[in-house]
């Protein structure tokens, strides 16, 4: 029994302790060590900046309370990333630009980040920054850099990045059905930009094989029973697309070279890419329309009527595609009965022959 | 007189009719290879042929190739037994007759037992009537239907188009029945059934054994050799 008083005077003890230290850390969030207060004397002014070769002013100044709450404040200290002025500092520009300096600074990342880092190599991105065009996206053009949030919280944050250059498709996806949920309501299951385009390895969307791959990435979360149902959209929409002619030869064709590549139809003919609107608020005629408009794309001479030979998505059934319905019906009755009789038939005959003799 | 008729023979078909059976196998063969992948496109057997065969575009190029030739041997077929029929130069022996059903049920008769023995079939047996009828009706549904899903902007201008999807799932459940009858009844009835195991010659030789002939066609036999 005393013993047990001391276990838990020991647990209070120890329970104080901690509730205090979290208590003293959250008070002192900003306590740096003591190596980043030293930079700290002097780029904590504001006033402090250098001029580049092209005669431009850069500002050096570094805001130490957005660097304490970034993702790094409390794990790395300013000579991680900033290596090459740890000795003969301040070393004067040796920058022609701004733009310069910032694509040169952005290789530390890698130091940590490498598997990161050699995705983006493969990124449309770095293909215009190698082939001279300045403004192509590095990391610290998306993440920040003092100011690195966690990307997966913050993914509102991360489009708005991309906004900076891509400014039209942004306006047009955040007024999309996936752009307002989670711009207007912070819903966590649409895509955001990266959702789609993927996060480093960003390919070129122009392409065809992009476009025939496509659907794979709406499939991604309209193939998914559990977050569909939340919605209450039927996950049909993945499976009578790949069930359907364009939905086999865009699946068939996407791995093949581009000469064995064929334009078809996918999801984004007819639903827009950054302006998808629910088909729901859109209505039915509004989505027969857009059907119509994109098979007249294609098949040239096709009478209006020409869309109904795509299901828009339902299974058929005596209200959809009534005929189509009838057909399978009819033959998942008549090729049992037929092949039972057949095989009844063959035996029938088989043990008449074997046993009659 | 059964030693000797062991070993004479009797012809049976004709070129042609050798000739249908074998562009039958091979297109319905190239038909089943190429087709099968298209309806079952997501298998992994299917993604091996369609990409052995060069992929999707020559795996359906070759399918519709078949398909047409296919269609003109139906055509041909059909004019030129409808055009011997008239002249009377061919028997009309494939025409379904009342005899016909009273057989299948006569037959299945003997075969629970309730006769002794089967009723005697003519130049072709109600088994083989059936099959050829099936054969024609499938082909003609095949053909259709391929074809509207080969031109069906042709098509939406002059019916529904509500017919395309329709003759998808036709041609594609048609194709399966085709294929298990081929299996079950053609294959099982025809060649491995103990009477002719391991197989039924005849139609690639064009003769039949004088007492096979006897055994299984009586009533033809009658007519070729008279009553013994």
């Amino acid at each position: 029994m005393k013993q047990r008083r001391v276990w838990i005077g020991g647990g209070i003890g120890v329970a104080a302790a901690l509730v205090v230290g979290l208590l003293a850390g959250g008070a002192s969030g900003e306590a740096l060590p003591e190596s980043v207060s030293y930079c700290l004397n002097c780029h904590d002014d504001k006033q402090l900046s250098l001029t580049l070769k092209d005669r431009s002013v850069m500002s050096l100044y570094v805001n130490s309370r957005e660097f304490a709450q970034s993702v790094h404040g409390s794990q790395l200290i300013c000579t991680d990333c900033h290596a090459r002025y740890d000795q003969n500092h301040p070393s004067g520009a040796t920058f022609p630009s701004k733009r310069a300096y910032v694509i040169a600074a952005y290789e530390t990342c890698k130091k940590c980040h490498f598997d990161t880092y050699t995705r983006t190599l493969e990124s449309v991105h770095y293909e215009l920054l190698k082939g001279g065009l300045d403004a192509a996206p590095v990391c610290t053009d998306c993440h920040g850099a003092h100011n690195i949030q966690n990307p997966h919280a913050k993914r509102a944050m991360v489009s708005r990045s991309c906004a900076t250059c891509h400014v039209k498709v942004y306006e047009k996806y955040a007024r999309s059905v996936h752009g307002k949920a989670l711009v207007d309501e912070g819903n966590q299951d649409v895509p955001a930009c990266a959702g789609c385009h993927t996060h480093h390895q960003i390919q070129q969307p122009g392409t065809t094989r992009f476009r025939l791959s496509s659907p794979d990435i709406c499939i991604r979360c309209h193939g998914d029973q559990r977050l569909m149902s939340k919605y209450g959209i039927s996950t049909t929409v993945a499976e009578t697309y790949l069930a359907d002619f364009h939905g086999v030869t865009a699946s068939l064709t996407r791995s093949a070279s581009p000469a064995h590549q064929q334009v078809v139809v996918t999801c984004v003919d007819c639903h827009g890419a950054h302006d998808i609107a629910s088909p729901r608020l859109k209505g039915k005629e509004a989505m027969k329309a857009a059907a119509a408009a994109t098979c007249a794309k294609c098949h040239k001479g096709a009478s209006p009527d020409f869309p109904a030979a795509w299901l828009s998505h339902y299974e058929p059934s005596l209200r959809h595609a009534p005929l189509v319905f009838l057909v399978d019906l009819f033959y998942k009755i008549f090729i049992p009965f037929v092949v039972i009789g057949l095989v009844l038939h063959v035996l029938l005959h088989v043990y008449r022959m074997s046993a009659g003799r | 007189m059964r030693d000797v008729e062991t070993s004479e023979y009797v012809v049976r078909f004709s070129f042609w009719a050798r000739f249908q059976h074998a562009a039958i196998i091979l297109l319905f063969g190239l038909l089943l290879l190429t087709g099968m992948p298209q309806k079952w496109p997501y298998a992994e057997a299917s993604r091996w042929v369609i990409e052995h065969l060069g992929g999707i575009f020559v795996t359906r190029w070759l399918h519709r190739a078949a398909g047409i030739a296919f269609s003109c041997l139906l055509v041909a077929h059909l004019a030129i037994a409808i055009a011997g029929v008239l002249s009377r130069r061919m028997q009309p022996s494939m025409l379904l007759s009342r005899k016909d059903f009273r057989d299948a049920i006569d037959n299945l008769r003997y075969y629970v037992g309730y006769a002794e023995s089967p009723p005697p079939f003519g130049r072709f047996d109600y088994r083989q009537k059936f099959e050829y009828w099936g054969l024609i009706f499938g082909a003609l549904i095949m053909a259709l239907s391929g074809f509207i899903l080969y031109f069906p902007i042709l098509l939406s201008r002059v019916l529904p188009a509500e017919l395309i999807p329709a003759a998808k799932v036709m041609h594609s459940a048609e194709a399966m029945l085709a294929f298990l009858i081929v299996l079950i009844w053609h294959m099982a009835g025809a060649h491995l059934t103990p009477e002719s195991f391991p197989m039924d010659t005849s139609i690639f030789t064009g003769k039949i054994r004088k007492d096979k002939l006897r055994r299984e066609h009586p009533l033809e036999y009658e007519d070729l050799f008279g009553k013994r």
